[in-house]
């Protein structure tokens, strides 16, 4: 159609219409960087843990004044949370999902250097811990009552003969697919490093610092309750247990041994530690999502502010133009048409600015790279933003009345 | 002529009021946006301790086994006691200190004060004076102290208001992790943003904060004969006996060592001194690895732990993208604004006004334009900072606006209105005045 007039009329203003398409390449060039960085953060926010209902299960940890007996104040303890009303099951680890610390590390398929060590977390189950947590064994056997070690870390370095891996983490050191039941690790690639014998796979088990890389979902179960005052009780509410059992619980917990203090956190659910472990994830995707948003409102305002502009220096042309038989159609159209060109070179550019930005930013830091269906999306995005900014100004040109504008002239 | 420029500048602010609003609302957001998340890099980069910070230098050992397939990048960040017993004990430097995190309950024994868990760190007496702290009450410990595994405490200020109110705890005990200590000394004002002497894996790794502040300090002597829990990395190459006897007694990191020395062209001789210090252990079958000794001062060592997030600097980045686009919808907006009085030009132009006289009125009215944005961007900034500050405590302790940020941001403001200007202004100069008078 008449894209002619059109680009000669443009090639009048160029100031204008370059300024335009510069601020659409900007724009598309921060909005898709940025919002692909949103839904890498919020994808990493949102990842499983294993825990079947985070809501209901709880952690607990306390320091201790004295080195008592710890045997028998863990033992107590079970016993005591057990009694408490809406407690479903209670177990000793001595690290959980989300929680920040804990131990970690490398295991080897082989005790020699030539096998490299895979980090994993080392997870110490009493016999309670994955049916607290609600995660499932998906191959091979859980472990005896019998094959619970009771170690005291301050006379003792043992290991227990035989554990359980997660499957990501199976898979990592057994990359072929073959079943690891029954196949020996090392802790360590060292001849003197201990041996562990698999004997059962488990599904998803997040580790305490639930890492970006896929880490995040390697470790070691050993049946073992360890000696340590650092332990964390672990319990499972049942459904509908309310804030009184969660007092209950610190209550009796402080009756057993007064002197010692709960964490910081006192009793915390998997759940709000997971949104504490996520806050900055969720805080960088809160502050891009608030950038773009502005982002495309001054956009939308500048196209709007110029589309108006030109509409009040073209008074004259498009009252002659109507009075000469143009319809209100033509003359959206027009305007339209006019936008459609500006935009679309700024998108172009934008498409290429995208790419350096993201490029930039990949060398700077560890992003992902663009997408194109991604990018498709935002061009489409933009354009349809551009058109929708300009109908405004357009439909208040074709309603000027050919009479009126043409009077000055 | 510039007073009445500015006067005709403010005058105009109240033309096409509108185009105005605009202009000085997208000049705020984009200043605030881009000031907010620079203020947070500003923070974080900060220099803790300027006027030493060339001169005080912490050390990393490869003391992995011989056998170990460890790379470069596995260096722990930490050293062992063995290490850090050595180099204090080998005297080089003006002073020199090892630490590490602890922490325990603390039993206040006073009616209405329960038992509460204090965030410690057990230190040598030269680290007070090597981090320039200074005291609100009392003083370090003595030197004897540190030799005597004296049971002796400097406290927070916090603390020491929490349990003795505004009176000098000095001479009292404390019982900390069932210990009696005697307390020698209480801070002042003083607090390390970002805590760099304990930091090991710069933000979110785990491990201490660059926020965190210590209540109770005690000698590092005293921490070891009294075995009190670490509090942070733990990292063991090769095994270790069982317990904390045992750890101390490994190849195990959990401590820092910092050094400060008289002058910062002492480092190549510092250097000399730990290559000599590890052809020693060498000689009596330690340290086996070859000779990668890192050594760091502040701002090396910051850099090196990666004290600055990529989040931060990717938000940084994006916010000065979005002032960018700012910019250039401020051209459009002033474009707009300078066009619409082609004629008042016009008449200037025609009763005498040179070119450069249009050019300065017009550039010092998007200066006038960018003023007052900065106002407004000011209080922008402040909401986005408070915002921020409740996302984390870090953030909390670093989204700080200080008076230099402050002017910044003016600053800033009035740049961004003045550029986007020059076009527009230049524009304006163009406008051929018989042309203007004529269409009258």
């Amino acid at each position: 159609m008449e894209i002619r007039p059109i680009l000669s009329a443009l090639s009048r203003n160029k100031t204008g219409a370059f300024l335009i398409a510069a601020q659409i390449a900007l724009t598309f060039a921060i909005t898709i960087n940025a919002a692909y960085v949103i839904r890498d953060r919020l994808a990493t926010a949102a990842r499983p843990s294993g825990v079947d209902d985070e809501d209901r299960v709880v952690a607990v940890r306390f320091a201790m004044t004295s080195s008592q007996n710890i045997d028998a104040l863990q033992q107590r303890d079970v016993a005591t949370l057990r009694g408490v009303p809406g407690v479903e099951s209670v177990a000793i680890t001595n690290q959980i999902p989300f929680g920040g610390g804990g131990w970690s590390g490398g295991f080897a398929v082989g005790n020699t250097r030539e096998s490299p060590n895979v980090n994993a977390g080392m997870v110490f189950d009493n016999g309670d811990v994955l049916k607290t947590l609600g995660v499932k064994v998906i191959e091979g056997r859980y472990f005896t009552p019998d094959e619970i070690m009771v170690i005291d870390p301050d006379t003792s370095r043992d290991t227990p003969p035989v554990v359980l891996v997660t499957r990501e983490l199976a898979k990592a050191m057994f990359p072929s697919g073959e079943s690891v039941l029954g196949k020996t690790i090392y802790l360590g690639n060292t001849p003197d490093a201990p041996a562990v014998r698999i004997i059962g796979v488990i599904g998803l088990m997040e580790t305490p610092w639930a890492s970006v890389s896929a880490k995040h979902l390697y470790s070691v179960v050993f049946p073992q309750r360890l000696l340590q005052t650092e332990n964390q009780y672990l319990l499972r509410l049942k459904p509908g247990a309310l804030e009184q059992t969660k007092q209950a619980v610190l209550a009796a917990l402080a009756k057993n041994d007064p002197d010692r203090v709960a964490g910081r956190d006192g009793l915390a659910s998997i759940a709000k530690m997971r949104a504490k472990r996520y806050r900055g994830e969720h805080a960088v995707a809160g502050l891009l999502i608030a950038v773009t948003v502005f982002l495309l409102i001054v956009t939308a305002s500048g196209i709007v502010g110029m589309a108006s502009l030109w509409v009040n220096l073209r008074r004259k042309q498009i009252g002659v133009r109507r009075a000469l038989g143009a319809t209100r159609g033509d003359i959206v159209r027009y305007f339209v048409t006019e936008n459609l060109l500006i935009t679309g070179t700024g998108v172009v550019a934008g498409v290429i600015a995208a790419q350096l930005l993201n490029a930039a930013l990949v060398r700077q830091m560890t992003l992902p790279q663009l997408p194109w269906p991604g990018l498709a999306f935002g061009v489409v995005a933009l354009i349809v933003l551009g058109v929708g900014s300009v109908l405004g100004p357009a439909v208040r040109a074709s309603r000027l009345s050919p009479a009126l504008a043409t009077r000055s002239v | 002529m510039f007073g009445y420029y500015l006067r005709l500048g403010l005058r105009q602010l109240r033309r096409s009021p509108v185009l105005t609003s605009l202009v000085i609302l997208t000049l705020a957001v984009g200043v605030a946006a881009s000031m907010s998340t620079l203020t947070v890099l500003y923070m974080m980069s900060a220099d803790p301790i300027p006027q030493k910070s060339d001169r005080l230098l912490t050390v990393t050992l490869d003391n992995a086994p011989a056998d170990s397939d460890s790379k470069p990048e596995d260096i722990p960040r930490g050293l062992s006691w063995l290490d850090v017993k050595a180099l204090r004990e080998g005297g080089k430097g003006l002073r020199r200190s090892g630490m590490y995190g602890t922490g325990g309950i603390v039993e206040p024994q006073k009616s209405g004060v329960k038992n509460f868990v204090a965030q410690g760190i057990a230190v040598d007496r030269d680290f007070f004076a090597m981090m320039d702290v200074d005291f609100k009450f009392g003083s370090a410990w003595r030197k004897e102290d540190d030799r005597d595994e004296a049971r002796v405490v400097v406290i927070s200020r916090a603390m020491s208001q929490k349990l003795y109110g505004d009176e000098s705890p000095l001479g009292r005990t404390i019982k900390f992790n069932n210990g009696e200590f005697r307390i020698v000394g209480v801070l002042g004002q003083w607090h390390m943003l970002p805590r760099f002497y304990l930091m090991e894996n710069g933000r979110r790794s785990g491990g201490s904060t660059m926020s965190d502040e210590e209540e109770i300090f005690l000698p590092l002597s005293t921490a070891i004969a009294t075995e009190q829990d670490i509090n942070g990395n733990v990292n063991c190459q090769s095994d270790a006996a069982p317990g904390y006897k045992g750890l101390v007694v490994s190849e195990c990191t959990f401590m820092h060592y910092w050094v400060e020395l008289a002058s910062a062209s002492d480092r190549s001789d510092y250097r000399e001194y730990l290559h000599a210090y590890v052809g020693q252990q060498k000689a009596r079958g330690r340290l086996p690895r070859p000779d990668q000794t890192g050594l760091y001062n502040v701002r090396d060592w910051l850099s090196f732990i990666g004290v600055v997030d990529d989040d931060t600097r990717l938000q940084t980045w994006l916010a000065f993208g979005f002032l960018s686009v700012c910019l250039v919808n401020t051209i459009g907006l002033l474009l707009a604004k300078f066009t619409s009085r082609s004629g008042e030009i016009g008449v200037r132009r025609a009763l005498g006004a040179s070119r450069a006289q249009i050019f300065a009125q017009y550039l010092l009215e998007a200066a006038v334009l960018g003023l007052v944005g900065s106002v407004l961007g000011v209080v922008l900034a402040y909401g986005m900072l408070h915002i921020m500050a409740t996302q984390s405590p870090d953030l909390a302790a670093l989204a700080k606006m200080d008076s230099l940020m402050l002017l910044t941001t003016v600053l800033l403001s009035v740049a961004a209105a003045v550029l986007a200007g020059l076009l527009p202004t230049w524009r304006a100069t163009q406008v051929v005045p018989a042309l203007q008078l004529k269409s009258q």
